[in-house]
C-alpha cells in the first residue's frame, strides 16, 4: 500500500512517497505561499495516508513521576500536565515509561512536546485543507526505539546524522526514550566533527542528571555509513570515558528491511523506512489533525467489509448451487429409475388377466375358505376311528351320539375342537363289577389311543370317594348297564 | 473533532458500496438458496416416488403370485357360489333334488334369516364380510352311513358352503315287526362371503 512520508527539519520539508518498500518519490517544498501551494497540488496527486516526520530543535523532553490513576482521572492529570508543560502548543504526548515497584507504585513518563508549532502549522493547514488522511506526526526520537532493539546495553546514546537536520542525539535506558538532542551542522562543519565535539557534552549533560548511575558506562552508539567509519574511528579514539560502537548505515539499513542505497552517513531514508513500516502508536497529533485520517479508516473498513460481504455471499451462495447442483444431479437418475420400476410395475399388471379383484382379495377369501374348511367335519372324519375302537368292544351298544363343534376345546390345534357326548350301554355288567368296570377303562384306553381324548361323564357304578352307592347292592338290572363319555376330537394339524 | 453528520459525504461511496454489496450478497444468498431448497425438495420428491414406484412393483409382483396361487380356488369358491350374495333358491332346489334321490328315509329342513359370522377362533377376514344362514336339519336315517352321504351330497351336488355345527344322533324305538331306524338332529348354517368392495 502506497503511503506519503513527510519530512520536516528545521531548513526544509520534503515529501515521499513509499511505494513498494521504497521511496518512489522526492520533492522538497519552500516555505512560502508557492511551496505550499506546490505542496497542495502534491497531495492532490497522491492521496495515500500521511506520516509525518520531524526532526527540529524545539522538541523538550520532561521526565516525570506521577501517581498511578486510570479511565478519566489519568486523562486529568494528562490535560494538567499538558496545561502546565506545554501550553502554548498542541503537539505533545506524554508516554508512560514504566510503573514503580515500590511505594506508591507511581507512573513514570515521559512528557514531550514540539514547542514551536509554527514550524508545522503551514504545512498541517494544507494538509487540512486537502483533507488529507493524516496519521500523525512523529518525531525522530519518537520512532528511534526500533534502532536499539538489538543493542544489550542499558544506558545507549544512539547518533544519527540527518542531512537536512544535523546530528541527533538520543539517550534511551533500558530501551526507553529519556532525552534527545539536536545539534544542527554549521555550514562548513562535518559530520565526524560534530560527533567528537558534541557526544562529550551531551555525555556532561547527561551526568548532570546522574545518567548513568556512577560506576555504568554510556554505550554510544553511531550509525554511520562504512565511509566515514575510519575517520570517526580516529577522531574519537581519545575519548577515554565513552564506549563507542560504529554501526553500518547500510547492513544496518538492511536489517530494518530498507533497500535505500546510502551514499554517506545520511540516516534520513531509514527513519523515514522505518516510520513506513513500524509507525509508534503515539504521536503529537491530536484528533483534529488525524480526523481525516480516521474517514479514510472507515472508508477502508466499509470497502472492507463491503468486498467480504460480497466474497462472503458469493462463497455462500456457490456452495449452495454446488449443493444444489448435486441434489439435481441426484434427481436425474433416480426420475429415471422410477420410470424403468413404474414400466416394470405395469409390464406385471398386464399380465393379470381379466380380472376386476384384486390379487390380495382373492388370496385372503382362499386362505378364509382354507381354514373355514377346517372348523367343520363331516362326521364320517370324527366317527371313523369311534366305530373302528367299537368293533373291538362288542359288549358296548351306542344308544345316543351327539357332537359339536367346541372353539374352548381347541387347543393346542388352531381350529375348533368337536365334542362328542357318546351315551352307551354295557351289556353283561352282572355281578363282577371290577371285570366290567376293567373292560369300560380299556375301551376309554382304546379311544384315547386312536387320537381321542376320552373322558368319563358317568359311569354304571359310581366308585369314587365322592359316590354314594345306596341300598341294595345287586346292580344287576337286566344285564345292561349305562354310561357316558366325553370324547374331543382334534383336528390332526 | 469526533466523526459527525458533515463528515458523511466523505464515506457515502464505501458506505454506499457496503449497503450495495449487503443488498446483492444477500440477493445472491436468497436465490441459491432458494435453488439449493428447490433441488432438495425435488430430489425428496424422487425420492419418494421412488420408495412408492418399489412398493407398487413389490406389490404387483405379490399380486402376479398370488393370482397364480389362488386364482383357481377362488373361481371354485365363485363357481360354488360361496362369494358374494345368499342364494337361498339355489338351496332349496338343491335339497328338494337331494329328496328326490331318497338318500335318506327323509328330511327336514328350517332356514333362518342370515346373520352376520364371526369365526371363532377369529380369522383374518380382510374386506370380506362373512354371513351365515343357519339352518337346522331332521333327518330319518336307516344307519349311520346314510348321515354322512346326505352331508357329502350337499357339499358335492349343491351350490353353497354348508358349515355343519352339531349332530345328535339317537335310535328311534321302532313298532314291534319293524326296523329300528336312527333320528339326527343337526344344525349349522349356509356360509356367503360378501366383497366389502363390490356392490
Amino acid at each position: 500500500m502506497s503511503q506519503t512520508l513527510l519530512f520536516l527539519s528545521a531548513e526544509s520539508f520534503q515529501a515521499f512517497v513509499w511505494k513498494g518498500s521504497r521511496l518512489a518519490v522526492a520533492r522538497n517544498f519552500s516555505n512560502d505561499v508557492d511551496g505550499r501551494e506546490q505542496f497542495a497540488a502534491f497531495l492532490e496527486r497522491h492521496r495515500y495516508p500521511t506520516y509525518m516526520l520531524v526532526d527540529i530543535i524545539e522538541e523538550d523532553f520532561h521526565l516525570e513521576t506521577v501517581p498511578h490513576l486510570i479511565g478519566p482521572g489519568r486523562a486529568d492529570l494528562l490535560a494538567r500536565k499538558f496545561e502546565q508543560y506545554y501550553r502554548s502548543t498542541p503537539f505533545h504526548q506524554a508516554t508512560l515509561l514504566k510503573r514503580q515497584t515500590e511505594g506508591r507504585r507511581d507512573d513514570e513518563y515521559l512528557f514531550s512536546a514540539l514547542t514551536n508549532p509554527q514550524r508545522i502549522s503551514p504545512w498541517l493547514d494544507t494538509l487540512l485543507a486537502q483533507k488529507t488522511p493524516l496519521a500523525g506526526i512523529f518525531s525522530v526520537p519518537n520512532i528511534s526505539a526500533p534502532l536499539i532493539k538489538g543493542i544489550d546495553a542499558e544506558h545507549v546514546l544512539l547518533l544519527t546524522w540527518e542531512q537536512s537536520a544535523g546530528l541527533r542525539q538520543t539517550y534511551f535506558n533500558n530501551k526507553r526514550l529519556h532525552f534527545s538532542r539536536l545539534i544542527p551542522i554549521n555550514q562548513g562543519g562535518s559530520f565526524s566533527e560534530s560527533v567528537a565535539s558534541e557526544t562529550p557534552r551531551t555525555q556532561q549533560y547527561l551526568k548532570s542528571l546522574s545518567l548513568p548511575p556512577p560506576g555504568e558506562t554510556l554505550a554510544v552508539h553511531v550509525i554511520c555509513h562504512a565511509n566515514d567509519m575510519p575517520e570517526l574511528q580516529t577522531r574519537l579514539a581519545g575519548e577515554s570515558d565513552l564506549a563507542f560502537n560504529f554501526i553500518d548505515l547500510q547492513a544496518f539499513a538492511k536489517q530494518h528491511k530498507c533497500t535505500h542505497e546510502f551514499t554517506d552517513s545520511d540516516a534520513t531514508p531509514l527513519l523515514l523506512a522505518l516510520l513506513a513500516t513500524k509507525p509508534p502508536s503515539s504521536h503529537y497529533a491530536n484528533a483534529d489533525h488525524t480526523h481525516f485520517y480516521l474517514l479514510w479508516q472507515l472508508r477502508r473498513i466499509f470497502a472492507g467489509l463491503a468486498i467480504g460481504t460480497l466474497l462472503a455471499g458469493a462463497i455462500w451462495s456457490g456452495l449452495c448451487f454446488k449443493q444444489g447442483e448435486a441434489f439435481t444431479g441426484e434427481t436425474e437418475p433416480i426420475k429415471m429409475q422410477t420410470e424403468r420400476i413404474l414400466q416394470q410395475t405395469r409390464d406385471v399388471q398386464s399380465n393379470f388377466g381379466d380380472t376386476t379383484v384384486p390379487a390380495n382379495d382373492m388370496k385372503t377369501a382362499v386362505l378364509l375358505a382354507r381354514n373355514l374348511n377346517q372348523y367343520s367335519h363331516p362326521p364320517k372324519e370324527l366317527l371313523f376311528e369311534l366305530s373302528a375302537v367299537m368293533d373291538s368292544f362288542p359288549r358296548i351298544t351306542l344308544r345316543n351320539l351327539a357332537w359339536q363343534a367346541s372353539p374352548a376345546d381347541a387347543a393346542p390345534s388352531p381350529y375348533p375342537a368337536q365334542v362328542i357326548n357318546f351315551d352307551g350301554e354295557l351289556t353283561g355288567f352282572g355281578s363282577d363289577h371290577r371285570k366290567s368296570l376293567d373292560y369300560l377303562a380299556r375301551f376309554q384306553q382304546a379311544l384315547n389311543q386312536h387320537g381321542y381324548t376320552a373322558s368319563v361323564e358317568s359311569m354304571p357304578l359310581d366308585i369314587s370317594s365322592k359316590g354314594s352307592i345306596s341300598g341294595e347292592t345287586n346292580l344287576d338290572t337286566g344285564n345292561h348297564a349305562q354310561f357316558k363319555l366325553k370324547i374331543i376330537w382334534r383336528h390332526p394339524s | 473533532m469526533s466523526f459527525s453528520a458533515s463528515d458523511i459525504p466523505e464515506i457515502k461511496w464505501s458506505l454506499g458500496a457496503f449497503v450495495v454489496s449487503l443488498v446483492v450478497a444477500a440477493a445472491l444468498v436468497d436465490f441459491s438458496d432458494t435453488f439449493k431448497n428447490n433441488a432438495r425438495n425435488e430430489l425428496q420428491t424422487a425420492q419418494a416416488k421412488l420408495t412408492d414406484a418399489r412398493t407398487q412393483l413389490a406389490t404387483a409382483q405379490n399380486d402376479f403370485e398370488n393370482m397364480a396361487t389362488y386364482k383357481l380356488e377362488y373361481e371354485a369358491l365363485e363357481l360354488q357360489k360361496v362369494i358374494g350374495n345368499e342364494q337361498r333358491l339355489d338351496w332349496l332346489e338343491g335339497l328338494e333334488r337331494l329328496r328326490k334321490q331318497n338318500i335318506v328315509l327323509d328330511f327336514k329342513y328350517a332356514i333362518a334369516p342370515q346373520q352376520s359370522y364371526t369365526p371363532n377362533p377369529p380369522l383374518d377376514t380382510g374386506n370380506f364380510s362373512l354371513n351365515l344362514s343357519p339352518m337346522t336339519l331332521q333327518i330319518e336315517l336307516l344307519h349311520e352311513e346314510q348321515l354322512d352321504q346326505l352331508l357329502s351330497a350337499m357339499m358335492s351336488q349343491m351350490e353353497g358352503w354348508f358349515l355343519l355345527d352339531r349332530c345328535n344322533l339317537s335310535t328311534v324305538a321302532a313298532p314291534t315287526g319293524e326296523t329300528t331306524s336312527l333320528k339326527a338332529d343337526c344344525a349349522g348354517g349356509w356360509l356367503t362371503m360378501k366383497n366389502r368392495n363390490t356392490p
